[in-house]
């Protein structure tokens, strides 16, 4: 008879949840379908409130450099953060940084217009949120949980309600940034030195630089054909696939596409699947670029064709 | 039936034995890619509007990289000129060499050059030696039969000097990617020339200078 009880309740939750737009977002943590299932009586206080704040993320703390040398520095990363609910004792919604989804849950303070939320605990990133509300901004600061397992366990918070909408009209602009920082190719170049006539070799790295063809090829509004695809190189067309992912909110778990995206003012990171979402020409789209990505992978260097 | 011996020199002749027995190693691992069929594998992953368009496609494609394998190998050991002790070895070589080339590989190749990536530039390259492919290795075959070896074996280096663009189209391909880093239709248009226009350039070379 409890099973029956508990299996109507989480049913009658679901069904809840589905109806609700924001379906995708909550449904991906166990922690917010729980949350849901105790609350699905309270009354829903500062629905207007509800969305996603968007912003900088930073704090002093040690950075390694690319030669090993540890040094202090800012640690600067983008964070969403979600409301997605907000009742008289309690709030959920999720924290998004570096494609890292994580559920919150805390309380408002009416007053002083006030967040207190606090990640699950369970990640050595989780902590807590203090945040004020400021009409269209939230600022504050965040303190790990774990103060010696982060970079940065102190950051402060500058973030602004942003609407996520859905536009296949979205691309990267001809002013971002095309080049990709994060994958560098070492090669070794050889000098010599034009009086003592010694010849010196050193390691030089190269970074990928993505061709306008980004700008051009939209896989979520044109069909793509083996033709259009046929001349790019790797990095191009994870660009112009990504833009697909990107367009429908997915939060990139690689640092490449969010160096990428978060340079355009539409990208809004606020799922951490989207693939429900891509319409059938995307899916299409997404697959034939998939195969193509892969082809220049495995052949574009080797002996073959 | 020495001549190789006179106008080659031994450590040379070597090298080239060595190194043609590793490209053809190579070459047989890029042919096992296709075991077993599929339409979609390799090559054929860029190539679905062919396979899907055209039913036919892949007979072709099959055919050319099926028989090619042992095009390479039946040609190498012909221009060997020797029969291992065996008799007429160098013949039956020759003759698997010429049979597969003029029924099977040559055609397909021609077909698949119609339908080369690359545009109007490869494609032309592709048809082109495909002919130049089949006409030569048809030419060496009716000089074999009216016993005039010297054209014999002059029509046949030719010959095989395009059967070889298979692996010289491959190592241009390694070295223009690794030094310039173009997008991959653009070295393709390149490597479909680059392919065989030096091979013919050095045989033809080789024949004024009377060393073949």
């Amino acid at each position: 008879m409890k099973i029956l009880k508990l299996t109507l309740i989480s049913l009658f939750t679901v069904s809840l949840v589905s109806c609700k737009k924001e379906a995708k977002t909550t449904d991906s943590s166990k922690d917010s379908l729980i949350a849901k299932k105790d609350s699905v009586a309270i009354p829903e206080v500062h629905k207007e409130y509800y969305g996603i704040y968007m912003g900088d993320f930073a704090g002093k703390g040690m950075i390694v450099s690319e030669d090993g040398e540890e040094y202090e520095g800012i640690d600067y990363k983008k964070i969403s953060i979600k409301i997605n609910r907000i009742t008289k004792d309690s709030v959920y919604g999720q924290s998004i940084v570096n494609g890292n989804q994580r559920p919150f849950r805390g309380i408002f303070n009416d007053e002083t217009k006030s967040f207190v939320l606090d990640e699950p605990g369970n990640d050595k990133t989780d902590g807590r949120f203090e945040v004020k509300l400021n009409n269209d901004s939230l600022t504050g600061k965040w303190n790990a949980f774990n103060k010696s397992a982060v970079k940065a366990p102190l950051k402060t918070l500058k973030l602004i309600k942003k609407e996520f909408v859905y536009n296949p009209n979205f691309m990267l602009s001809e002013d971002n940034d095309l080049i990709d920082w994060e994958n560098p190719k070492n090669f070794v170049e050889k000098y010599t030195d034009e009086e003592t006539g010694k010849t010196e070799t050193y390691t030089a790295s190269k970074n990928r630089i993505a061709s306008d063809a980004v700008f051009k090829i939209n896989a979520s509004k044109q069909k793509l054909t083996e033709k259009d695809l046929k001349n790019l190189r790797k990095l191009d067309m994870e660009i112009i696939k990504n833009s697909v992912f990107a367009r429908h909110g997915y939060a990139f778990k690689k640092q490449t596409y969010r160096n990428f995206f978060e340079q355009t003012d539409w990208y809004i990171p606020v799922a951490n699947n989207v693939d429900k979402d891509l319409s059938p020409l995307e899916k299409d789209n997404v697959a034939l670029l998939n195969r193509f990505i892969k082809y220049a992978e495995d052949k574009y260097d080797s002996f073959g064709r | 039936m020495f001549s190789v011996k006179k106008n080659i020199p031994n450590p040379l002749k070597i090298l080239l034995i060595i190194g043609f027995g590793y490209f053809f190693w190579l070459m047989l691992k890029i042919t096992l890619e296709y075991i077993p069929l599929g339409t979609n594998v390799s090559f054929l992953m860029i190539k679905q509007t062919e396979v899907v368009e055209r039913p036919e496609y892949l007979y072709f494609f099959y055919t050319h990289v099926y028989t090619n394998i042992f095009v390479l190998l039946s040609g190498f050991l012909a221009i060997l000129r020797k029969d291992f002790g065996l008799k007429n070895f160098h013949k039956n070589a020759g003759k698997i060499y010429i049979v597969l080339i003029l029924f099977l590989a040559a055609p397909s190749g021609m077909y698949m050059g119609i339908f080369a990536n690359g545009g109007i530039y490869s494609k032309i390259s592709f048809v082109i030696l495909g002919c130049l492919w089949w006409f030569s290795t048809y030419k060496a075959y009716q000089l074999a039969k009216q016993k005039q070896f010297k054209e014999h074996k002059q029509w046949m280096w030719r010959s095989f000097a395009l059967t070889v663009s298979a692996i010289t189209l491959r190592m241009w391909k390694v070295i223009i990617v690794y030094l310039f880093h173009p997008n991959p239709m653009d070295v393709y248009q390149i490597i479909a020339w680059m392919g065989w226009i030096p091979n013919i350039i050095l045989i033809e070379y080789l024949i004024t200078k009377n060393h073949i």
